[in-house]
């Protein structure tokens, strides 16, 4: 009996992916991955998505008509809790494919996009995001990118920034200013665009942790096929909205989950070999007090879970109020292991195999979290004006 | 918002009514004014609560329907000290409830039929010490002797309290009894002296009056939290300066916005800890713990940042602010101290992962 097969029956279907876990993810791929250039990476990234096609788990909650299994948020939520208890890879690389870009063409694409267009992500296609730009990041909406009608097609020139395996793209899902002279929210257009396309260049940025996974686009006389606009010109700005809203919170919630196996497994493991930060009264209190905020943020999640097919969520706080705690936790967590690491600690190393061995990677990895995706600052704008109702000046 | 959710032995629509019902009379009786009136002793609006909560069958809250209670558990009791909190409410309800826990899961049947249904029903409340492991009396014979400071008022009808290797329950009708002037006016501390005292009733040592403890101060500080953010974000819409209202500040409303959050994750916290005890789990003493050191710290940088962002008023007696920064210092302290709470914890979870258990488990 295949995953899919057990769909019906929830407690079978988590078991039918536990067995194929087991069976399929190899017990080396972080230490692999720990040395892996880029090429391996991606390879790896590759790899992983076909092994996930081969039994339906590549685009499980897409609908049956795009070629999906049309699973419900419940599967999508196992899923998720079996790939972070078998500490499988993630998808990272798909993230805009799988997520944001559907969550674009369903509501906004026309037949002829969601035809074209899913199909290929089906098939492996790396798709990136142009939002960002160097001079406008918290306000988006500032963007300056132009495109400019000529003919059948629209001609863009500007720069991007911030868009996650860019360098390794075959389309992206591009914002850009078609009226300049109209108010800000109200000159955006939304596009697909060709990676290949002449006049595209990227240019990768390296991270403070060391890493390269954003990339910086420079687009000079780029065209795009009038064909490859997503919804109507100038109506750019509310098309982005079902992309920011795409991601319900269960990569979050995913993502909590695995750091709670870390967590478990850095204390058992510090238990047997009787860590000297047990028997430091300031630091055994702190890693519960962590310890104690993580399991209440685990609930926090699986309430925004819940919240989430209801017709509150679009007006929920909730989703910021989390990303505040969980990404703030999450550098607390991360500045423990930093400290008693000691100065082994700062040895340059990244992407360790042991939950927390490269802390100070972890630890710089973290600021992805507080930044990435609407800043924290910004979330507390939400939280404030929205959820607490106080005057926005 | 708390999210005390039901389990198997308590319906969600029953909770729900439970706090619509408790929410709603306090509102209406225990709201600033009273309060106000309440510490500057010009009312007795702990007695007319108490009355008020008897008949209303919010003190039976806990006690199982047999003695004259409504059987809702510890989901129950953490909705009603979350509302009593959310008001400053005074009365000794925390030690009084806390006991009554300790008596239907411990008490012989005799002594369950003895104490319960007048707790139920109003008729006495109870004291117990403010830090039950750091005090005991001693026993002599069939007698009990010492000084206990307890949480509970001038005129509870009896205390429990670890003597020796077992608990006792002493009625405190010939004992020496003085009332303890407090910051926090909406409670009540009492000095308790006996000498060779007898004991009404024995009962097994336990854990029990710890975590009982432990959860009702967690909820009281969730609920005052709340509604002491609440108030101050309520102030800061209507205070203008440089033209306009203060809420619209930047830097304050970031502030406002991590006290919202800080008040997410305290909810939870608690709904934690109430829910492992609900059930019964191995790990409910580590989350009720951790659940009392966590939430009470935030609660006193919640209502410390509340005086702050209140400015002036803030630091008045006629303002609100004052009752829940004292309320707060005042929960930080009870049981026990946080980082012996905090040690508490880390034990149980030692414990629990060399035998080979997950203290961590959650559902979906």
């Amino acid at each position: 009996m295949t995953i899919l097969d057990a769909q019906n029956d929830l407690p079978a279907f988590r078991q039918a992916i536990r067995d194929w876990l087991a069976e399929v993810v190899p017990p080396d791929w972080k230490a692999r991955m720990a040395r892996a250039d880029n090429d391996e990476f991606i390879a790896f990234q590759r790899w992983w998505m076909a092994e996930r096609s081969k039994v339906g788990l590549a685009i499980p909650h897409w609908p049956v008509e795009y070629g999906g299994a049309g699973l419900t948020l419940r599967h999508l939520i196992v899923i998720a809790d079996e790939m972070a208890r078998a500490d499988a890879p993630q998808a990272r690389m798909f993230t805009i494919s799988l997520i944001h870009l559907p969550g674009t063409l369903f509501p906004h694409g026309t037949e002829a996009q969601k035809r074209r267009y899913l199909a290929g992500v089906a098939k492996g296609d790396v798709w990136c995001q142009g939002f960002s730009e160097p001079n406008s990041g918290s306000d988006l909406a500032s963007l300056r990118t132009r495109a400019v009608r000529d003919g059948d097609h629209y001609v863009i020139n500007g720069q991007k920034i911030w868009s996650s395996y860019s360098m390794y793209a075959d389309r992206c899902i591009l914002l850009t200013r078609t009226d300049p002279d109209a108010q800000k929210h109200r000159g955006i257009t939304y596009f697909i665009m060709d990676m290949r396309s002449p006049g595209v260049e990227v240019r990768p940025i390296r991270q403070a942790n060391g890493r390269s996974e954003f990339g910086e686009m420079f687009l000079t006389n780029v065209r795009i096929p009038a064909e490859d606009m997503i919804g109507r010109e100038n109506n750019g700005w509310r098309v982005a909205q079902a992309t920011l809203a795409s991601e319900r919170g269960v990569i979050a919630f995913e993502g909590a989950e695995r750091q709670r196996y870390e967590v478990e497994t850095f204390y058992r493991k510090a238990l047997e070999s009787d860590a000297a930060w047990l028997h430091d009264d300031q630091l055994r209190r702190e890693f519960m007090s962590f310890l104690a905020e993580m399991q209440a943020g685990r609930r926090l999640l699986r309430r925004v879970l819940a919240e989430s097919e209801t017709p509150e969520a679009s007006a929920s706080v909730l989703p910021s109020i989390v990303k505040l705690s969980a990404t703030v936790l999450r550098q607390r967590i991360c500045s423990f292991m930093t400290r008693i690491a000691g100065v082994e600690g700062q040895e340059f190393a990244m992407l360790a195999e042991e939950p927390f061995g490269s802390p100070m990677f972890d630890f710089l990895s973290a600021f992805s979290g507080t930044i990435a995706g609407g800043t924290n600052e910004i979330q507390r704008n939400i939280v404030a004006e929205r959820g607490l109702g106080m005057p926005r000046i | 918002m708390t999210t005390i959710e039901a389990t198997a032995s308590v319906d969600q629509a029953t909770l729900d009514a439970l706090r619509e019902g408790v929410a709603g009379v306090l509102a209406e009786q225990s709201g600033s004014t009273a309060v106000h009136a309440f510490i500057d002793g010009k009312n007795t609006l702990d007695r007319e609560l108490w009355s008020q909560a008897a008949s209303l069958g919010w003190l039976g809250c806990g006690i199982p329907e047999q003695y004259g209670g409504l059987g809702l558990g510890c989901h129950g009791l953490a909705i009603l000290h979350t509302e009593l909190g959310r008001q400053a409410a005074p009365g000794p309800y925390i030690p009084t409830l806390s006991a009554a826990q300790v008596i239907a899961e411990h008490g012989a049947e005799a002594v369950r039929t003895a104490w319960l249904p007048r707790i139920a029903s109003g008729e006495i409340s109870a004291a117990v010490p403010t830090n039950p492991d750091a005090a005991a009396l001693t026993r002599s014979g069939s007698g009990v002797s010492g000084t206990l400071r307890c949480l509970g008022a001038p005129d509870a009808a009896f205390v429990l309290a670890p003597a020796g290797d077992t608990w006792v329950i002493v009625e405190l009708a010939g004992a020496e009894v003085n009332a303890v002037p407090m910051w926090d006016r909406t409670r009540q501390v009492i000095d308790i002296r006996m000498q060779n005292a007898k004991p009404a009733a024995f009962l097994e040592n336990s854990e029990t009056l710890i975590q009982a403890m432990a959860l009702a101060v967690a909820a009281d500080s969730c609920g005052a939290a709340r509604s002491v953010t609440d108030r101050t974000i309520a102030y800061m819409k209507t205070r203008e300066q440089f033209g306009q209202p203060i809420a619209g500040f930047q830097a304050l409303k970031h502030r406002a916005a991590d006290l919202a959050t800080k008040l997410a994750v305290m909810d939870e916290t608690l709904a934690h800890a109430v829910h492992r005890t609900a059930t019964n789990e191995p790990d409910a003493d580590i989350w009720a713990s951790l659940a009392k050191a966590e939430v009470t710290e935030a609660f006193v940088f919640i209502a410390t940042d509340c005086v702050q962002l209140h400015g002036g008023v803030g630091f008045t007696w006629d303002y609100d602010p004052q009752i829940f920064l004292k309320r707060a210092r005042l929960n930080e302290v009870l049981v026990m101290p946080n980082p012996a709470l905090r040690d508490r914890a880390a034990a149980g979870l030692a414990a629990a992962t060399r035998a080979g258990h997950s203290a961590l488990e959650l559902g979906l």
